[in-house]
Formats: structure tokens, C-alpha cells, sequence
């Protein structure tokens, strides 16, 4: 349980992370068309494979067309109108933090990431920070190398460790997956990269901090993550965004491999903006996540802490192809003001005994709309598959919206599927009791929301738990009265 | 789609009015078509063969009133290959029973009712269903009557080697505080393999304090298709209580929209299929609630057996005044083989905060623990399935308040193929 003074800390109903650093930014013009994807594509320095991947990708897109299925309403992405690369200008490639712009280096502090390389301290964590697009530092390296895992950002993957990266780029998402997807494959500019060898459990959680930062970029990210036969990382990725009025576009991609008998957890706090009281600004995030158990018994779990953006169109996904394998997906949605998400998962059976759980948990608030849309799909071939889902709701006030979406697929007789569904509000017999015990209206909601979501919250590392506990709170400030 | 869309003359052509309705049915449905994979209402179940273009315009057969029997003491109104069969039926005293093309002809306020609420522009077949605008039945229970034995809608189909087409439209009209038992039976008899396609709608209209118990089943030729939907409207404290078993037709649906329009109003949708062979069964409902202390309740439940699919699609909306609520609903389908399929979209859409809605899905197979303890017994393996299937069922065919009614529908149930 999370101190409930954060509530009283936070100043006013302002986004708590709205700074614009002021940081040369080295963008390529605003527009999409062949030649700016081979502008990024020779920036980076990349080669001939991948530049053919990104123009077949971009070729594809030119035939697709935005999707419409989700409970969303936006205005309209201009994508000629977005400038699809934005660099810290920087000399040459930093070899040390010294070197690094300190404005940068300030940015983070604001933020709290432990960037600096200091001794092992409690709950330290490797960084590998994003900053618009290209990693500016990566720490903790040399002593994951050790070890043989590769943590790096996706472009020095590229050059250092081709053979993987050719291997597994698109092998979980394909290009023709879907819109953004596609959009992300043709223009994705950096991202991180993780490679756990084999029987290797990784020392220390993973991280990376996701900025949006120079006005007018796109953000596409683009993580891969391989974790060999009997290896285990636990990755984590936090967002946060400055305030912006425009409407800022992210699309980023996250490929999990997980082969036998190899865990991965990947936790998700994603705090960008999401847009002032009328709805006006925020982010629109547009991400495609999904995770291939390629072997027998492998793990995935996905953990995610959404309360920013304006607009949420996610749905991590599990594909359990490994006999035995197993997919998790614990997840707290908040939405507040005008917010929109459109979240869930799916679940892909296909090996034998696979099992899969989904913990869902919604709060909705002031006017802001919610919808839990998942899949669960047992093919033929996958006996004695069992899934386990659970999606509850809470509302707060009378003009937000809470939705359920399950798609339940099952090809197998032996399988045996379980969905529920809940939708109720704060009772005024839960608040009362609070209330008279002396504790105000906003803390005993607080103690309420903190409850309601304990389930999923649990399953965070940590460090993520109290901030994405934090989080939810801010999120919430002003919904109550 | 031609052959679903001819050019016929049909009773009121004549009437402007009648002939504008059937015009902007024939409309709607050209403009939709026949739905898809790609129509999210129709992900799950395809009438592709729809699109065969083999059908001909069905003719009465010439029943006698031998043709329909029931097991219980009921009023009958019987259909012959989709024509009123006035000679067999059997129609109660002092309750408005008329067609449905005499209704709108000759009683010009039937006219409001008629494809009030069956949305053309959201469901092709009650378009389709519009376009022939003709036989039906038109039935009013007038305010504080209560009807004193259940009323049969008898649908007899009688293939002779032809792909048949019919379509039946009812006006269900119950005045206020007024009662009533109302059933409907789909049925056929002759060609095993016959494929015709019977396409109904149901228009309901529930006043305020009226209570309706709706009782169907749907026991078609196995490559019928059988494409019903029921629209209800119902007004303060009024309560509508259905029941649908499905059993037959190689592609059944019957789809239940009901709009609890105003506060106290209570609906109960339950349904039970159990299937076989290459069918595809469908239910699909939607409930509206759209006025503040409103209740619905749901229970489906399935038996999936053969190359069979199963399809369930339940929404549940909560219109944005619409607090003190209770939407519940609960499907749950068991599979027999291992190329049976099942696919549910249990769906909440919730616009108001103090409600109370849930939603459950489950599917498995028999329980080995179950047949094994049977067997330890002494029972054979075939009717250890047979006896934990019928309880299976048990569990839904007993929220049937009509005792004799739940008894026939049993007897349906335990006696389809599995």
C-alpha cells in the first residue's frame, strides 16, 4: 500500500512531468515516402536487409488503412505531416556519461532514473534510456556482458549482432500485421535490444525510459527481446512525456521470443500525457506488442500500468506455440478527464497444455471511455488448454464509460475456458466506513482504487509498484466530488 | 442474392404505404447484402450458402390440421411452408388474432408498430424480411386480459426436393397489465437434406405492468436455415421472459434485442442449443437498458457435438442514465469432439456508474472424474454421457416457469442427435 500523501504532494491537476528540455534536435523534414525511410535508414548508418525490409514494409502500408474496430474517436493522423526522425545532436557517439549533455542528464534526474553509473545499490537497475530516438546511454553493459547477455539498443544490434537481429526482426509481428505495425516497420528508428544466453537468469530487472521529447516527432520504437532455452529476464519499461498541446504519435512495436523453457517478464508503466481536462493534446499510442513461446515450457508475463495517453490502442499478446508453455497478463487501466483506451490481450493456444491468465482491472473516471478487448483462441491441436480470465470495472462518476470486449475461440474439446466480467462502482457503504474513521473523501478512493487493483499491482518489480501506485492516484486527482 | 430478391406481387401492393415499406426493405437489403466475415455481427456465423442463388418463393403445402399436434392444451396458429393455415388453426376467443397483411390494410394504427423495431439498416434479414412484407400474424392481448392457455405459432415446412424461401413477420402487441404464454415451433417434415431458409422477425411491444413468457423451438431440417430476429420493447414494470431452444437447421440464429425503455422493466433471455453434424448454431442477444432500475438476466447454454459450431454473442448496453441496473448474463457450451468449436463474444457497454453487471463464459468437455464415477457403478460409458448432458441442460430448461411447456422442450432437448 502506497503512502497516501501522494495525492496532496502532487501540484494541482498539472501533469507532473510536463517539461520541454531544450536539446537540439536533428529531425529529417516532416513526410513519408521512399526516400525518407532510405534518409533514415543511411542516418543509421544500417544495412541493404534492412532497408529492404523497411521499403517492403512502407510498400504494404500504402495498401492498408487505418483500423476503425476500436471504441476510439480521434481527429485524424496527418502521417505526411509528422517528421518520422528527431536525434540529440550530438558530435560523436558519448563513450562515457561525462559526456553526455547535461540538460539531458537533468531531464532524467526530474524524472528519477538512476542514469549515473554508481555502485550496486538497492533496486538498481540497467538503463538503457531512450531519448526521442536513439539511446544516448546504456549502462550496467559491461557487467551484463559478463554474463554473455547483450542489452543494447536495436540500432547497435544491428551493426554488432546482425545474425540475431535478421533471425527474430518481424518473426513475432510481421510487417503485415497490422497498420501501425507496418507503419512502425518501415520508419522505426531505435529502441532496445536484449539477448539472454542460454541458462542465463539475468542479475538485475532490465529498463529502459521511453521520452517523447522534440515537438512534432513520431515515436517508433522498436523492441526485440530473445530469451534462449532455460534463461529468465525480467525487463522493464516506463514512459513519460512533457506536456505538449499537440497530439503526438507513438507507434512502437515490442517482439518477445521466449524459447524453451525461458521466462520473460516484461512490466509496462506508461504515464505520457494524456491530455488536459477538455481532451485537448496528449498521446496517441498505438502499440503492438506480442510474445512467441517458442519452446516447451517457456513463460511470458506481461504486467502493465496504463494511466497516460490520450488515445490507447494495446493488446499484448501471447502466442503459446511450446507445449507446456504459459502466458500471464495482469493489467490496471486508468482513465480520467476525456481519456480514451482501447486495451486487452490475446491469448494464442496453440501447444499442448499450454495455460494462459488475464487479470484485468479498469477505472474509469470524469469522461473518459474504456474498453477491455481480448482473445483467447484454442486451436485443434491444443489439448488440455486452460485459460482463466477476469475483467473487472470501476466507475467513478456518472459520465464515464466502461466496455468488455472478449473474443472466446475454442477448437478443442479438452479445453477448458473460464471468463468473467464485472462492473460496479465505489459503494457508498465501503466510503462511508473510510469516512468515518477519519479519512477524507479522495484518500478513502484512493484506498479503495489501490485495493481494487492489488492483484495486478502485485506482480510489479518493486521499484515500478510504488510509482505506478503513485501514478494512479495522480491519475484519479479531481474525479471524486 | 437475386433469388432471395425477385420480383413478386404480393397482397397490398397497391396500398402506397405497404409498398414503400417492402421498397426500402428491398433497398437496405441490396445495399447490406448477405453479411460476411467481415460484419462484426456475423463474424462467427456465415451464411455463405445464401449466396447460392437457388432458392424459389415457397407455396402452401395443404396441411391438415393433422400436421399440428402438441403434447398440451394450446391455442394454434398454424403456418404451411410460411402461409397462414386458417383451416388447422385454432384461435382464441376475444383476443385480437389476425394476419398481419389484414392488420396493416385494414387497421391503419398497426401501421406505427410495423418495422418499428426491427432496425433495417442494422440487420439484412429483417430487411430481406421487409422487402416481403406479407404473411404473419398480428396479435393484441388487450389491457388487464390475461390469456388463459399458451397461443402456438406452428411453423410446418414441407421441402419437396426444393430449396423453399419463406418469410414470417409477427406484431406481438400486450396491452397493459395483460398476460400471456406465446409459442413458437419450427419444424419440417419430408427431404432430410432439404435446404431451404425460413426468415423471421418478431416485433414485440411489452406496456407498462404486461407480462410475456416466449417460448420457441427451432427444430429445422439440418440443412435449413433458420434466420430469426426478435425485437422487444418493453415499458415501465413489464417483464419478458424467453426461451429458445435450437436444435436443428444446419445454420440456426435467433437473435433477441430487448429495450427495457422505462424503470422496473424486467427481461429474462435464457437458451439452450445442442448440435451435430456440420450445423452452426447461433444466439445472439442484446439488451438495452436504457431507464434507470431496470433487470436482465441471461443463461445460455450449449452441447457442441460433431464437426458442429456453437456461436454466442450477448451485449449487454447501459445507457448512460441508466443507474440502479442489473445486467447478468452467463454462457457456458460443452464440447463433445474434438472438432467441435465454440465462439463467444460476451460484450458489456456501460455508460453509468451505479450499476451492477457481470458477465460469464465457460466452455470444457465432460468431466472424466464424473463418467468414471458413473462407470464405477455400473453404468454404461453411452449413458453416463447421456445422463451428465441432459443435466447439463437441466441446469437452463428449468428456469421454464410453464411446467408442461419445460417438460416438451425436455424431451427436445434430451432426444437431439449429440
Amino acid at each position: 500500500m502506497t503512502k497516501i500523501d501522494t495525492i496532496a504532494d502532487s501540484s494541482g491537476d498539472k501533469y507532473k512531468y510536463g517539461f520541454v528540455t531544450a536539446i537540439d534536435a536533428e529531425a529529417v523534414p516532416p513526410g513519408l515516402n521512399e526516400d525518407i525511410i532510405r534518409l533514415i535508414s543511411a542516418k543509421k548508418g544500417e544495412p541493404e536487409w534492412l532497408l529492404q525490409f523497411r521499403l517492403r514494409a512502407f510498400e504494404f502500408w500504402q495498401t492498408m488503412s487505418e483500423p476503425t474496430w476500436a471504441k476510439l474517436t480521434y481527429d485524424k493522423i496527418d502521417y505526411q505531416k509528422l517528421s518520422y526522425y528527431a536525434a540529440p545532436k550530438q558530435k560523436n557517439a558519448p563513450k562515457s556519461l561525462a559526456e553526455i549533455d547535461p540538460k539531458l542528464l537533468d531531464t532524467y534526474a526530474k524524472l528519477g532514473i538512476p542514469l549515473k553509473e554508481q555502485e550496486v545499490l538497492a533496486g538498481v537497475v540497467a538503463v538503457d534510456a531512450v531519448f526521442d530516438s536513439v539511446s544516448v546511454a546504456t549502462t550496467y553493459r559491461a557487467k551484463l556482458a559478463e554474463q554473455g547477455i547483450i542489452f543494447c539498443s536495436i540500432s547497435e544490434a544491428v551493426r554488432n549482432h546482425p545474425d540475431l537481429v535478421q533471425k527474430y526482426l518481424g518473426s513475432v509481428v510481421p510487417y503485415t500485421d497490422n497498420f501501425f505495425a507496418c507503419l512502425n516497420s518501415a520508419v522505426f528508428t531505435d529502441g532496445s535490444f536484449v539477448y539472454i544466453p542460454k541458462g542465463v537468469r539475468c542479475p538485475m530487472e532490465l529498463s529502459t525510459y521511453f521520452r517523447i521529447n522534440a515537438k512534432n516527432t513520431g515515436q517508433f520504437e522498436r523492441t526485440l527481446i530473445i530469451a534462449d532455452d532455460e534463461s529468465y529476464v525480467s525487463y522493464l519499461e516506463g514512459c513519460t512525456a512533457p506536456q505538449r498541446d499537440e497530439n503526438q504519435l507513438h507507434a512502437a512495436i515490442v517482439e518477445i521470443v521466449v524459447l524453451k523453457d525461458a521466462e520473460v517478464k516484461y512490466s509496462t508503466v506508461q504515464n505520457w500525457y494524456p491530455g488536459d481536462k477538455d481532451g485537448k493534446g496528449g498521446v496517441y499510442n498505438f502499440v503492438t506488442k506480442r510474445a512467441a513461446c517458442r519452446g516447451a515450457n517457456a513463460k511470458i508475463s506481461w504486467t502493465q500500468v496504463e494511466t497516460g495517453s490520450a488515445v490507447t490502442w494495446k493488446y499484448p499478446s501471447c502466442v503459446l506455440q511450446g507445449d507446456n508453455s504459459v502466458g500471464e497478463f495482469y493489467s490496471v487501466a486508468v482513465t480520467n478527464n476525456r481519456q480514451q483506451a482501447d486495451t486487452g490481450t490475446k491469448m494464442i493456444h496453440i501447444g499442448k497444455n499450454t495455460s494462459s491468465k488475464i487479470i484485468s482491472k479498469g477505472i474509469s473516471a470524469g469522461f473518459s471511455n474504456q474498453t477491455y478487448r481480448g482473445l483467447v483462441r484454442v486451436s485443434p491441436q491444443a489439448d488440455n488448454a486452460r485459460n482463466y480470465s477476469q475483467c473487472d470495472s470501476l466507475l467513478i462518476g456518472s459520465s464515464c464509460g466502461s466496455h468488455t470486449v472478449p473474443y472466446i475461440e475454442n477448437r478443442n474439446q479438452t479445453a477448458c475456458l473460464e471468463h468473467e466480467a464485472t462492473t460496479s462502482k465505489i459503494s457508498d457503504e465501503q466510503l462511508f466506513y473510510c469516512r468515518s474513521r477519519g479519512i477524507s473523501e479522495e484518500e478513502a478512493v484512493s484506498l479503495i482504487v489501490n485495493g481494487f487493483c492489488k492483484e495486478v499491482m502485485q506482480q510489479l518489480p518493486m521499484e515500478f509498484a510504488i510509482e505506478a501506485a503513485k501514478l494512479i492516484n495522480v491519475s484519479l486527482e479531481g474525479s471524486i466530488g | 442474392m437475386a433469388a432471395l430478391l425477385q420480383d413478386i406481387s404480393l397482397i397490398g401492393d397497391e396500398n402506397p404505404w405497404l409498398r414503400n415499406l417492402r421498397a426500402r426493405g428491398r433497398q437496405a437489403f441490396a445495399a447490406a447484402g448477405i453479411p460476411s466475415a467481415k460484419t462484426e455481427a456475423w463474424k462467427y456465423t456465415k451464411p455463405r450458402e445464401l449466396n447460392n442463388d437457388d432458392f424459389i418463393m415457397a407455396q402452401p403445402a395443404n396441411l391438415g390440421s393433422a400436421a399440428y399436434s402438441l403434447p398440451f392444451d394450446a391455442y394454434k396458429i398454424c403456418f404451411d411452408n410460411g402461409y397462414f393455415n386458417p383451416a388447422a388453426s385454432d384461435l382464441p376467443q376475444g383476443v385480437e388474432v389476425v394476419p398481419l397483411i389484414e392488420a396493416l390494410l385494414f387497421c391503419p394504427e398497426t401501421r406505427r408498430l410495423a418495422g418499428s423495431l426491427a432496425d433495417i439498416a442494422k440487420h439484412p434479414f429483417a430487411a430481406l424480411n421487409q422487402a416481403y412484407l406479407n404473411e404473419g400474424i398480428y396479435i393484441r392481448i388487450e389491457k388487464n386480459v390475461q390469456l388463459k392457455k399458451p397461443l402456438f405459432i406452428l411453423s410446418h415446412t414441407t421441402p419437396a426436393g426444393q430449396n423453399l424461401f419463406f418469410n414470417l413477420h409477427n406484431l406481438i402487441v400486450m396491452e397493459e397489465n395483460a398476460s400471456a404464454v406465446i409459442g413458437e415451433y419450427h419444424y419440417w417434415t419430408g427431404e432430410l437434406k432439404a435446404r431451404y431458409f425460413a426468415n423471421l422477425v418478431n416485433e414485440i411491444f411489452l406496456a407498462a405492468g404486461a407480462r410475456l413468457q416466449h417460448f420457441k423451438v427451432q427444430d429445422e431440417a439440418f440443412k435449413a436455415h433458420h434466420i430469426a430476429l426478435n425485437s422487444v420493447m418493453q415499458q415501465a414494470s413489464s417483464r419478458y421472459e424467453a426461451f429458445c431452444l435450437q436444435r436443428g437447421a444446419g445454420l440456426g440464429r435467433n437473435e433477441t434485442l430487448v429495450k427495457l425503455s422505462a424503470t422496473g422493466a424486467e427481461a429474462e433471455v435464457n437458451a439452450a442449443y445442442v448440435m451435430n453434424g456440420w450445423a452452426t448454431l447461433d444466439t445472439t442477444t442484446d439488451i438495452e437498458h436504457l431507464a434507470p432500475s431496470t433487470v436482465s438476466e441471461q443463461m445460455v447454454k450449449g452441447v457442441i457435438g460433431g464437426d458442429a459450431r456453437g456461436v454466442f454473442q450477448g451485449k449487454i448496453h447501459i445507457a448512460p442514465n441508466a443507474v440502479k441496473t442489473s445486467g447478468n448474463q452467463l454462457h457456458k457450451a460443452l464440447l463433445l469432439t474434438d472438432t467441435a468449436e465454440i465462439d463467444v463474444k460476451p460484450e458489456l457497454e456501460i455508460f453509468a456508474d451505479d450499476v451492477k453487471c457481470s458477465h460469464g463464459a465457460a466452455s470444457g468437455e465432460l468431466d472424466a472424474n464424473q463418467l468414471f464415477y458413473m462407470q464405477s457403478r455400473g453404468i454404461g460409458l453411452a449413458e453416463a454421457r447421456q445422463i451428465l448432458i441432459d443435466a447439463y441442460l437441466d441446469e437452463v430448461i428449468a428456469k421454464i416457469s410453464n411446467e408442461k411447456i419445460r417438460e416438451w422442450i425436455k424431451l427436445f432437448a434430451q432426444s437431439a442427435d449429440k
